[in-house]
């Protein structure tokens, strides 16, 4: 129960561009998401290459598409 | 999201406004038509490999035409980072063949239209004129080409099954994302 609460306060961090930029440098392609939660058009605008688009309103019926054991960057 | 399992979660602050790297175009599909899902390995390394030599083709061509000395060194830079590519590309396919790859026989199956990115040369020739005649101009569309060329490869793994190729695919991409930063650093020399 407590495991379960502290989940769910858990808090999500925040990493500047340059941050998210050292990351992808820095880890081998595969072993994180990059996760785009815009909407369709706004990801065919522009997106960080290799991020998968899930549009937020679908995003917890998806979420079982992600590996959780992966770092996931959300944008 | 942090609290359905997932660890670590990450906010990129600002979101994709404030991101200054590159950016790819296009929708979701775009161009996963060129892979049907099944591809072995070797298969996946044949289509990047096809991709890769479209591209030095197309820069060879440019080569051929641009007066510019700078545009033309560049131009000699940019198909010497391609061979390389096309190295590691066979490289890796003698290593999962576990066997030597005539380079002639492998070279005469492929795709003669196709470029990085999933362009076609004759297209993007056309198109992008106007950004031919500066070596930042050029560095430019090289290095849209590069992010377009890693963008397809990491969407291409959503499609493949196989986890060996998925596999290759993100080694394929890792390379492409190190081409990008030494583009990268190029572009910085000649700005």
């Amino acid at each position: 129960m407590l495991d379960k609460l502290k989940r769910l306060f858990t808090p999500v961090e925040a990493l500047e561009p340059h941050q998210v930029r050292d990351f992808i440098n820095q880890h081998k392609e595969g072993t994180y998401t990059l996760l785009d939660v815009r909407q369709p058009r706004e990801y065919e605008g522009a997106h960080i290459p290799g991020a998968t688009l899930i549009p937020l309103p679908q995003l917890y019926d998806s979420l079982n598409e992600l590996d959780p054991d992966k770092p996931v960057i959300v944008y | 999201m942090a609290g359905q399992g997932f660890t670590k979660v990450y906010n990129l602050s600002g979101g994709i406004s404030a991101w200054e790297g590159e950016t790819a175009q296009g929708p979701v599909g775009l161009h996963l038509d060129l892979v049907r899902g099944d591809e072995p390995p070797g298969e996946i390394i044949k289509l990047a490999y096809a991709m890769e030599r479209g591209l030095g083709g197309f820069y060879t061509k440019i080569k051929g035409i641009v007066q510019d000395p700078a545009l033309s060194n560049l131009l000699g830079t940019l198909i010497s980072a391609e061979e390389k590519h096309k190295q590691y590309l066979l490289t890796t396919l003698h290593e999962i063949a576990a066997g030597k790859i005539d380079r002639e026989a492998f070279e005469a199956g492929l795709s003669q239209k196709i470029m990085e990115g999933g362009f076609e040369g004759e297209e993007l020739f056309e198109k992008n004129r106007q950004f031919l005649e500066t070596t930042s101009g050029l560095l430019d569309l090289a290095m849209m080409l590069e992010t377009q060329a890693l963008d397809l490869y990491l969407r291409f793994v959503g499609k493949i099954e196989g986890s060996e190729a998925k596999d290759v695919l993100y080694r394929i991409a890792d390379e492409e994302k190190a081409h990008l930063q030494s583009l990268g650093k190029l572009r910085d020399q000649y700005a």
